[in-house]
């Protein structure tokens, strides 16, 4: 019991991290908190399955013009709407969230409700953990979010776009005096982060149907991680994955499995009361300081 | 190279730069000497383009109304509705007042994003030449910047607008915040700038004491209006700069 749960909180934690990765580039390095994040996942995920069911095309074309597509409309929004109401945080927000419940509740009025739409897995099977059995889709979620992480840590290190990114999401006017286009960088960190959501919607989706409610619990889960750990901080989002991970799946085992979406509200509610700024933003708190 | 006519600047309804004119010839370095809230800033701003930035954004959330007036001359070409990161294509590099580096990144990640515009090779070549310039910064080079001291952090950020590939460089106050030792060990290294690798200079400072023996003209800036000008030394000699910046 307690084996089981150590190895699918981990799992449990890689989903997490994978959920809040997409959120927490864009708005680490444009600003910009985009609430449209799990409407981008659910479309992706139902894009995925139209194109392979309704249109007929191979799996990993699907998977292909899934992610391109989430890029696109990342940077649509950016260009579209974004860049009209930059630097008010509020109308940003509201901006986003707005059409993310538009995008959304379209997909339920067209009728995409039901059992009948799910992705296909990766790899069938399963293997054993002494008596723990885990299924090859699961490992393939973990192994993806390691391998994004990973990516993303040489990516932003290692090359022009990467480092383009780094200077402004550390100083946007400094990053300008050397030529770096802030409203091109922003967009791209957007269209980035939508990707990373489909990419996530397409390893995790597998596991259950695609719903429209999905697209909330999404949101809410990149929410918390991104709350708990800092936002922007990539260590923050680590360390809150897994915390939060953990005690979901704890609750799931040990208490009631209904309970586990509690896990995250309770988690956003506390550290914004103890701690808004997050678990790991010490070196945010030092800035505003000096 | 640079020339500036009736430039004038507002911020809302308050004047920041009042029918300022200018002009920066090839190799030259020219000062704009002025004390706080003077205007050098903004002007600085103005020449890189960074008001057009700054200009765009305010008008984005609603804020404060930016206008310029009056023509920037880059190379005889009208510049003044340009991009920054395109002036930064065409050589004018700003290094901003107070040390402007990345804080969370190395000292050579700093240097990597200046290049930013550059090919690698090209950019690999800067960095080692800088190193040359600069030789304290080779052992910091994976220290993050944000640990520097303030006269490091300054020989970065010169580091970097030169990784930039600047033809005409604009210094925002480098002096700013560094001992008297420090200063002068700039003031050096402005000048061997300009006499070793060509690099046209315009800098503002508010410390005309250890600048104006460097500069070949000068000008006096007062509450955004251009009262002075002159070549170094004609500024040195003059009384009114003598009492106002040397305090005899």
């Amino acid at each position: 019991m307690l084996l089981g749960t150590l190895i699918y909180g981990f799992i449990n934690s890689c989903i997490l991290a994978l959920l809040a990765l997409g959120f927490n580039l864009t708005f680490g390095i444009s600003g910009v908190a985009n609430f449209a994040y799990g409407a981008i996942y659910i479309f992706s995920g139902f894009l995925t399955w139209i194109t392979m069911n309704s249109i007929g095309l191979p799996y990993l074309l699907s998977v292909f013009i899934s992610i391109l597509c989430a890029a696109l409309i990342g940077l649509l929004i950016y260009y579209i709407v974004i860049l009209r109401v930059k630097g008010l945080a509020l109308s940003e927000v509201m901006a986003t969230f707005g059409l993310g419940i538009a995008i959304m509740e379209l997909f339920r009025y067209f009728d995409f409700v039901g059992f009948k739409y799910t992705l296909p897995v990766f790899f069938d099977g399963s293997i054993g953990f002494g008596e723990v059995y885990v299924d090859y889709q699961r490992l393939f979620i973990a192994l993806i979010a390691v391998a994004l992480t990973l990516f993303l840590y040489f990516f932003t290190r290692h090359s022009k776009i990467g480092l383009a990114f780094r200077a402004i999401a550390q100083d946007e006017r400094t990053a300008l005096t050397f030529g770096i286009d802030s409203d091109r960088i922003g967009a791209l960190s957007m269209a980035f982060g939508a990707a990373l959501a489909a990419i996530a919607a397409i390893v995790i989706l597998p596991l259950g149907t695609i719903a429209v409610e999905g697209g909330y619990e999404v949101l809410i889960n990149a929410l918390a991680v991104c709350i708990v750990g800092g936002l922007g901080s990539t260590v923050g989002i680590l360390v809150a994955s897994v915390l939060i991970g953990y005690a979901q799946t704890f609750t799931a085992n040990y208490l009631e499995p209904h309970w586990m979406m509690l896990v995250s509200l309770i988690a956003i509610a506390v550290v914004l009361t103890i701690k808004p700024s997050g678990l790991f933003s010490r070196q945010k708190e030092l800035e505003e300081r000096i | 190279m640079l020339s500036v006519n009736n430039l004038m600047v507002f911020f809302e309804n308050a004047l920041a730069l009042n029918d300022f004119s200018m002009e920066v010839k090839e190799g030259q370095i020219v000062g704009v000497i002025g004390s706080n809230s003077a205007g050098k800033t903004t002007l600085m701003n103005t020449l890189s383009g960074l008001i057009i930035d700054m200009r765009i954004k305010e008008k984005r959330k609603g804020g404060e109304r930016i206008t310029v007036y009056g023509e920037v001359l880059f190379r005889g070409e009208d510049i003044s509705e340009t991009r920054p990161n395109e002036r930064v294509k065409k050589g004018i590099v700003l290094c901003r007042e107070r040390h402007p580096v990345f804080p969370e990144s190395s000292v050579y990640e700093n240097l990597k994003i200046a290049g930013y515009l550059r090919k690698k090779s090209q950019v690999r070549e800067m960095i080692l030449q800088v190193f040359d310039l600069f030789p304290a910064l080779v052992d910091l080079k994976s220290r993050k910047a944000g640990f520097l001291s303030g006269g490091e952090q300054q020989m970065l950020a010169i580091a970097m607008a030169l990784v930039a590939g600047p033809k005409l460089l604009l210094l925002d106050e480098p002096l700013l915040g560094l001992s008297p030792m420090m200063q002068n060990l700039f003031v050096d290294c402005i000048k061997s700038l300009r006499n070793e690798s060509g690099i046209t200079v315009l800098l503002s400072e508010q410390f005309a004491r250890p600048v104006l023996p460097i500069i070949d003209y000068g000008y006096v800036l007062e509450n955004g209006m251009l009262t002075l000008t002159g070549t170094g030394q004609d500024l040195m000699d003059n009384p009114e700069i003598k009492a106002a910046y040397f305090g005899v």
